[in-house]
């Protein structure tokens, strides 16, 4: 595949989480493919641990990885319903997890968004004040200013 | 030291250093730190080959908390060669924390300040020591103790009037503190964040005027960008220097500032709302490329800074321009009694500036 034009594909990563904003994400991008065919849907989680200081031992931080897993994998297949209940091929939909890797989540979407070769992400916003925005980033915010050969959708 | 001491070997480690020091006193010696609160003053902590004995609490004012109490971090005296010491043993606490109206989980990690006193060795804008297990596995950290006081005092402490600051003392200061950010980039180029920067966190070392950084156990549930927080850090010590002091809106309205008039809700500080970062609305010397650097931590911001980098760019070029600036001023022929070169300079940003108002 050329990747340069790979934003023209039918290809749509929808970057997840357990939070609400992710959803609505879903629940808006499933409503309005819902009747076109030839699209693969990618949803993807990017597992964000606290850092090993966090935790007071290493089984503690076992525990919390476990348990984060079935969380997120619970959730990911949640998402898939709602796409299978609007009529897509099973298929045709994919899910991926990743750990972090780098400094910056949004980085590491975009970088499973050019590895997948996925021509469009789509993101829920976050409802962050400006400060915590300042404080914290906002990966959407990031999103939007880094992407490259691709759409990028952020669904409020 | 190849055994363990024993009380008489303690003790006369003790009087070295102390020689009024109770023959007769039971020395209490702690092996295992578990129990932060059972290692007191006049106890001996040994770590290692090193014996340590324990004098106060450290204090420390947080988040209009003065002076309170830090029971696991301990002054102390090095036995070997009576060096002063700041002992942190490990304290596994997790609060919540707020920061103007943002509530945010933060956490206590030895370990993450043992990572960054390896790292950061004998670095001269860091306080410097080593981590050590103690017979339990905790990890505690002895600290080399720095004669000098925080660079908030310092600030505080200077008598003169914010104009003959600004042009006199504030340029070495910026100087000293360029250093202090090129530290932390340090920092993040290693994947390590300092977490707590704070004015009171840097200390002035008295035997080399170096500015240092302190306490790296403090951490935090990081989001989308691990360096944004420290970041916001430097800009609130960038302002508080420039500013030779908070300036705080409520002082404004107490003095009836003929500036409050022009201060506006975008020109606070983008957390601390009662601050006021449009600092050359106060002080119409400070050079605009200056002030555009603190606006990046106001309110009305539409852009900030992602890394130390580009922070630091802004910085350097501004020197750059005072740098030009005074040097054209050198070169013309003048003489010094009659045009005094700092009125010249604010002649020179006054007609280089862009009207506030």
């Amino acid at each position: 595949m050329n990747l340069s034009t790979h934003r023209n594909n039918k290809k749509i990563l929808i970057a997840v989480n357990t939070s609400g904003n992710s959803r609505r994400a879903v629940s808006y991008v499933s409503k309005i493919l819902r009747g076109f065919s030839g699209f693969h849907v990618v949803f993807l989680h990017v597992i964000d641990p606290p850092e090993e200081d966090y935790f007071s031992c290493r089984a503690e931080e076992e525990k919390w990885m476990v348990q984060h897993g079935i969380e997120i994998d619970r959730r990911l297949d949640e998402y898939r319903q709602i796409f299978i209940r609007e009529g897509f091929d099973p298929k045709a939909l994919s899910l991926r997890k990743t750990l972090r890797y780098g400094p910056s989540v949004a980085e590491c979407i975009l970088e499973e968004q050019h590895r997948l070769g996925c021509g469009t992400v789509v993101v829920g916003r976050q409802a962050l004040s400006r400060s915590e925005e300042f404080l914290f980033g906002s990966i959407s915010s990031k999103i939007v200013s880094h992407a490259k050969d691709c759409t990028v959708w952020v669904v409020e | 030291m190849k055994t363990m001491p024993n009380q008489t070997s303690v003790r006369c480690m003790i009087q070295r250093w102390f020689p009024n020091y109770p023959n007769a006193r039971v020395v209490e010696i702690h092996t295992d730190t578990t129990d932060f609160f059972r290692v007191g003053y006049d106890d001996v902590v040994v770590l290692g080959e090193r014996a340590y004995f324990i004098r106060h609490n450290a204090k420390e004012g947080r988040f209009g908390l003065d002076d309170e109490e830090k029971f696991w971090v301990k002054r102390a005296f090095d036995l070997a060669d009576g060096s002063r010491k700041i002992i942190k043993l490990v304290f596994h606490e997790r609060f919540s924390s707020r920061i103007g109206d943002i509530e945010f989980e933060c956490f206590r990690s030895p370990r993450k300040e043992a990572r960054i006193l390896e790292l950061v060795g004998d670095h001269k804008n860091f306080m410097s020591g080593y981590a050590i297990p103690d017979e339990k596995g905790n990890i505690v950290r002895v600290l080399d103790f720095i004669y000098g006081k925080p660079l908030s005092i310092l600030i505080e402490d200077i008598q003169s009037n914010h104009e003959t600051y600004f042009h006199s003392e504030f340029p070495a200061i910026l100087e000293r503190f360029v250093g202090c950010i090129r530290a932390i980039r340090f920092l993040h180029e290693h994947e390590e964040k300092h977490g707590d920067i704070r004015r009171d966190h840097i200390i002035v070392d008295r035997e080399n005027e170096h500015y240092r950084w302190i306490d790296y156990d403090f951490n935090y549930r990081q989001r989308e960008n691990i360096f944004s927080y420290d970041l916001f850090g430097l800009g609130n010590i960038l302002i508080f220097l420039v500013g030779k002091g908070d300036v705080l809106l409520s002082n404004l309205r107490r003095e009836k500032h003929p500036a409050l008039h022009r201060i506006r809700a975008d020109d606070v500080n983008i957390v601390f709302h009662n601050r006021v970062a449009d600092l050359r609305k106060i002080y119409s010397y400070i050079p605009e490329n200056l002030n555009r650097i603190l606006l990046h931590f106001s309110r009305g911001a539409n852009w900030f800074y992602e890394s130390t980098d580009q922070l630091l760019e802004d910085i350097e070029t501004y020197r750059n321009s005072v740098e030009k600036i005074e040097s054209r001023l050198k070169s013309d022929t003048t003489g010094p009694e009659e045009n005094p070169p700092k009125i010249r300079l604010k002649e020179r940003f006054a007609d280089e500036s862009i009207d506030p108002s």
